[in-house]
C-alpha cells in the first residue's frame, strides 16, 4: 500500500447548523432568511429529488457530538486527515455545492458569498492542510466572476466549483465565460463535480429524468461528459488558454472511448467549428484532470489500467476520497487497484502539477499542519 | 509524362468534374482560375472524395466569428466530411492523411496533369 504524501481533491465538508452560516449572510439577507416567524429559517439548501436508500453518507462518519457528516473538523481529522499523510485536502462542500440550483439567483449569489467566507473562517483557519474551493452561483456569471476576484489574493482558495446548472446549456456556453475569465485572470482551476439534478438543473441526464438514485449515480458521468464536450466544442480553451479543468466524481474509464468519438467527429465537422485549432483528445490531454473516484473496477485490474493508459492515467488522474460519502475511496483500496508505478504521482504529485503547486508549499506533515 | 485532360475554357470555376485516365478516376477542379488535379480516392475509407463539396475555407478567430478564406479551395468528402485542401492535398484536422494530388499546368490553353510524379498517399 502507498504510504507517501497525499493529496485528496474531494472532502466534503458541511454545516453543523444553518445558524452557522446566518453570520456570514449580510444583516439584510439574514432578515430574509430569518424573520419568517413561525415558519423558521428558509431553505438553504438545494435537496436533490432523489434519496439514497443507504442516506447519502458514511454511517461512521456523523460526528460523536452531533450534527451532520463532515460538519465536525476533529472527527474528519481523525477518519480522514490523519489516517495517512495527507498533506492537503481539498474541500468541495456538501449539500451547499449545490448553490447554482436555487432558483433565485441573488439569493444564491449571497449564498454563494457566505458560504466562502465560512469555509475560510470554519475551515481553513482549523489545518493548514485544508484548501477550500470557490463556490460560485453561476446563476449570475459575472457577480460569480467578481466573487473568485474577491479570493484572487488567498492562496488556499484554490479552485472554482461547478456542480448545478442554471441554464438550460452545458458548462462550455459563453454565458459561463465571465467565471473562466476570471478563473483564468486568478490563476485558479475549474472543478466540474459530479452530481446535479433537480431545481434549476436541466435533465438529470442527456435521455430524460431518471426515477431511481441507482439510475442517477450510474449515469453521472454522462452529465460532466456533456459538459467537457461543451467546453471544448465552445473553444473555451482557445479563448482562455490557460485555463485548467477538474472532473470530480465521474469515474475515468469512460474518457478513452469517448476521445476516440470526439477526434473523429472533429475530422468529418470541422466546418461547424473552425475555431479549433487541434483534435478534442489534444485539448483534453493539456488542459484536463480527473480524481480518481469512483475508480471504475474492471473484472480483471489490468483491463481498466489499460483503459487509463489510453488518457495517460499516470499524469491525468489525482487522487480523491469523496469522504464522507458513502461511496467514498479508501486510499488503500484505489492504492491496491492502480499500479505502484502510478501511485506517487496520482496520491501527490499530478495534483501538485494541476494546482500549481509546490511540495514546499504544503505542510511537512501532520504534526506541523495546526495553525 | 503529361496527360491532356481537356481544354482549360472546358472547366468551370468553382466545379469538379471527375474524368477516367488510365484506368484511375481523376478530379479536376477549377478554383480561382487555378486548376487542380485530386485521385477520386478518400484516404479515410476509399470513399469517391471528388463527388463532395467543393468551396472556400471557413475559418474563426473566436467560437461563432465564422470567416470565409475564398483564396483556399476545399473538398469535402461525400463519406463523413473529412475536408482537404486541394492545394496540397492535406486534411484539414490532421496532415498526416492526404489526398492523392497531381501536378497540372495548362499550356496552349491544354490541361495537363502529370500521372507518373503524383504525391505520395498517405493512408491511415
Amino acid at each position: 500500500m502507498y504510504r507517501g504524501p497525499v493529496i485528496d481533491c474531494d472532502v466534503h465538508h458541511a454545516r453543523a447548523t444553518d445558524e452557522e452560516l446566518l453570520e456570514y449572510l449580510s444583516p439584510a439577507w439574514r432578515v430574509y432568511v430569518s424573520d419568517r416567524g413561525p415558519a423558521g429559517i428558509m431553505p438553504l439548501t438545494v435537496q436533490d429529488g432523489l434519496p439514497n436508500p443507504h442516506g447519502f453518507m458514511r454511517a461512521d462518519t456523523y460526528p460523536p457530538t452531533g450534527g451532520p457528516a463532515g460538519s465536525d473538523f476533529a472527527t474528519m481529522r481523525r477518519q480522514l486527515l490523519d489516517r495517512a499523510d495527507v498533506r492537503r485536502a481539498v474541500l468541495t462542500f456538501g449539500d451547499d455545492s449545490h448553490v447554482a440550483g436555487h432558483h433565485n439567483p441573488y439569493f444564491a449569489t449571497e449564498l454563494a458569498r457566505a458560504l466562502n467566507d465560512w469555509s475560510i473562517d470554519r475551515w481553513l483557519s482549523a489545518d493548514l492542510r485544508l484548501a477550500s474551493s470557490i463556490i460560485v452561483a453561476s446563476q449570475l456569471p459575472d457577480h460569480a466572476a467578481a466573487e473568485i476576484r474577491r479570493h484572487a489574493d488567498n492562496p488556499r482558495m484554490v479552485q472554482v466549483m461547478l456542480v448545478d446548472n442554471p441554464f438550460n446549456y452545458p458548462f462550455g456556453h459563453p454565458v459561463f465565460h465571465p467565471i473562466y475569465q476570471a478563473a483564468e485572470e486568478t490563476g485558479r482551476p475549474i472543478a466540474i463535480h459530479g452530481g446535479a439534478g433537480g431545481w434549476t438543473n436541466p435533465a438529470s441526464t442527456g435521455g430524460g429524468n431518471v426515477n431511481l438514485y441507482f439510475e442517477a449515480h450510474t449515469l453521472w458521468p454522462q452529465v460532466v461528459m456533456t459538459h467537457l464536450v461543451s467546453f471544448i466544442s465552445h473553444g473555451v480553451f482557445d479563448k482562455f488558454p490557460g485555463l485548467r479543468l477538474l472532473l470530480i466524481e465521474a469515474g475515468s474509464a469512460w474518457l478513452p472511448s469517448l476521445l476516440w468519438r470526439f477526434d473523429a467527429e472533429y475530422k468529418g465537422l470541422r466546418r461547424e467549428v473552425p475555431w479549433l485549432k487541434r483534435l478534442p483528445s489534444e485539448y483534453v490531454s493539456e488542459h484536463v484532470w480527473l480524481t480518481t473516484q469512483p475508480l471504475e473496477t474492471s473484472p480483471k485490474r489490468d483491463q481498466v489500467i489499460e483503459l487509463l493508459s489510453w488518457i495517460g492515467g499516470d499524469r491525468k488522474l489525482v487522487y480523491s476520497s469523496d469522504y464522507p460519502h458513502w461511496d467514498a475511496d479508501e486510499l488503500s483500496h484505489v492504492s491496491s487497484r492502480l499500479p505502484e508505478a502510478w501511485h506517487r504521482r496520482v496520491f501527490f504529485e499530478n495534483a501538485l502539477e494541476f494546482y500549481g503547486w509546490t511540495a514546499a508549499d504544503l505542510p511537512a506533515s501532520a504534526a506541523m499542519a495546526e495553525t | 509524362m503529361s496527360t491532356d485532360v481537356g481544354a482549360f475554357a472546358e472547366f468551370t470555376d468553382g466545379r469538379m468534374c471527375v474524368i477516367g485516365v488510365g484506368g484511375r478516376e481523376i478530379g479536376i477542379a477549377r478554383w480561382n482560375g487555378t486548376v487542380y488535379a485530386v485521385s477520386n480516392r478518400c484516404p479515410h475509407q476509399n470513399g469517391p472524395v471528388c463527388a463532395g463539396i467543393l468551396s472556400g475555407r471557413l475559418t474563426a478567430g473566436a467560437p461563432g466569428q465564422l470567416e470565409l478564406d475564398a483564396e483556399v479551395p476545399i473538398l469535402a468528402c461525400p463519406w463523413h466530411g473529412w475536408e482537404f485542401d486541394l492545394r496540397t492535398g492535406k486534411a484539414l484536422h490532421d496532415l498526416r492523411h492526404r489526398l492523392h494530388i497531381f501536378p497540372v499546368r495548362v499550356e496552349n490553353g491544354r490541361t495537363l496533369v502529370d500521372l507518373g510524379t503524383a504525391s505520395k498517399v498517405a493512408m491511415g
